[in-house]
């Protein structure tokens, strides 16, 4: 069973109140839990935590357990280095640095 | 049968919410705000939250940025704590070219009363010495900062319902009639009458301004963000590309595409960002990535703030902008000031929705 006191995500170490607060605040759904709440943006990214969620918004709304949706799972779906993410290409197509925007020029409107 | 407000601002985000607050700091009668689905769920909750200033364009831009920078040390006074840190903020170059467009920007700046320096290697280095070593300077503003989304969104949120502001989440608006002197905006949970309606919808704003009839110029672009997990706090500043949050995370991302309100997030600019990460603080390769995020942005087809009345349509308003966590606290007390008192303390006309027509 779980009470008030019982841990939901150990990652970030929120509670079962904390969350059924939100929830009696408006949130109705894990995704929304997880921004007022920080509960699933840990390392594990809510693989711990995210049935749990479902039953306390279960618990507090009534809502049935299949109508309620997955938290929007994120890659990479486990932690991974950066080195290993990286190509060592300098050049950048997508990616802009604040002073390739910058056109002094314009200030002089 | 439909409930009747005095004002309805639909879109709960950060301009919303922080309307909808600054608003109800003066004014009791009947506010509603009205979401499609729940504040922070879009852009506003998808983002790194600088709060930027220096190295707009053009320098009056940057002005009005800086105004509502300055804003913020009050805000956490009066709605709570939202982690709103001045850092200060470093954007770094790493040819020796970019120096003199740099110090063009300082000297720009420097009129307007924003005091940017321009670093040489060695003080970007006393600054962060985990910067890469190759780099060959840097901007620097003292004003710049950052502060934590969700908590400036809450509060605000949670201030505003104090003083008796309505939300209502997970009702996307469908249609807007002029009935009267009425707004009447249909909604999926019901139909609601107003006198007073502002649009703040972000990156939705075109789509929502078709329903009355008006054109805001407003697209999307995507941002991707990386997170790692939490480092010991070893970054000082604001960079432009990354910041280090309160609890260790490192949020990376500066990347615009065009993939109108696709939020996936993609290998390939994962990977540029990866490497944009390693090229400025290469101690980061080391670090692991818990996971990877995209928000879509707003974007004003000039880049800049539409704010005010909007022309023809009496007590209609349009509050939608890029750089929203920079300026919600300017723009919440613009809005309250038009609406209330008819004027701003700072002129918004070079804003308004006409500089279109």
């Amino acid at each position: 069973m779980l009470d008030q006191a019982t841990i939901i995500c150990r990652c970030e170490e929120i509670s079962y109140e904390e969350v059924a607060e939100v929830i009696r605040y408006g949130a109705r759904t894990f995704d929304d839990v997880k921004r007022l709440t920080r509960c699933g943006m840990g390392p594990c990214q809510a693989k711990i935590c995210m049935s749990l969620v479902a039953q306390v918004i279960h618990a507090e709304t009534g809502r049935a357990l299949p109508e309620i949706p997955l938290p929007r799972m994120r890659m990479p779906l486990s932690p991974i280095k950066l080195e290993t993410l990286a190509t060592n290409r300098t050049s950048f197509s997508a990616v802009k640095s604040v002073l390739d925007e910058v056109e002094p020029e314009e200030g002089m409107r | 049968m439909e409930t009747s407000y005095e004002t309805i601002i639909i879109g709960g985000g950060v301009v919303g919410s922080s309307i909808a607050y600054h608003l109800s700091e003066r004014y009791k009668e009947g506010l509603l705000v009205i979401d499609k689905k729940f504040p922070m769920s879009g852009t506003s909750g998808s983002t790194q939250a600088w709060v930027w200033v220096h190295s707009k364009t053009p320098a009056w831009y940057a002005e009005f940025s800086m105004y509502s920078a300055e804003l913020y040390p009050y805000l956490a006074k009066k709605i709570g704590d939202v982690e709103y840190k001045r850092t200060g903020g470093l954007s770094p170059f790493f040819r020796e070219q970019e120096r003199e467009k740099a110090k063009r920007l300082a000297e720009e700046y420097g009129k307007i009363g924003i005091q940017i320096d321009v670093l040489s290697r060695e003080e970007v280095l006393a600054k962060e010495p985990f910067f890469n070593p190759r780099v060959a300077g840097a901007t620097f503003s003292l004003l710049d900062g950052n502060v934590n989304p969700f908590r400036l969104i809450d509060m605000y949120m949670r201030t505003a319902k104090k003083n008796g502001v309505h939300y209502s989440t997970y009702n996307r608006v469908t249609d807007i009639r002029r009935r009267n002197d009425m707004f009447i905006v249909v909604s999926e949970k019901g139909t609601y009458a107003s006198k007073r309606l502002i649009l703040a919808a972000g990156p939705w704003s075109r789509e929502l301004g078709k329903l009355i009839g008006i054109n805001i110029p407003i697209n999307q672009v995507r941002g991707q963000i990386l997170v790692t997990e939490p480092l010991k706090p070893f970054l000082r500043y604001t960079i432009s590309g990354l910041r280090q949050a309160n609890n260790g995370e490192v949020l990376i991302g500066y990347s615009m595409e065009q993939a109108g309100f696709d939020r996936s997030t993609t290998l390939d600019v994962i990977q540029e960002t990866a490497n944009l990460a390693i090229h400025y603080v290469p101690a980061l390769k080391k670090a692991k990535i818990v996971r990877a995020f995209s928000g879509i942005r707003a974007m004003p087809e000039d880049g800049l703030p539409i704010l005010g009345k909007v022309p023809g349509i009496d007590n209609l308003y349009v509050a939608a902008t890029h750089s929203g966590v920079t300026l919600s606290p300017l723009i919440g007390t613009l809005l309250a000031e038009l609406l209330l008192d008819g004027e701003t303390s700072l002129p918004i006309e070079r804003y308004s929705l006409s500089r279109f027509a």
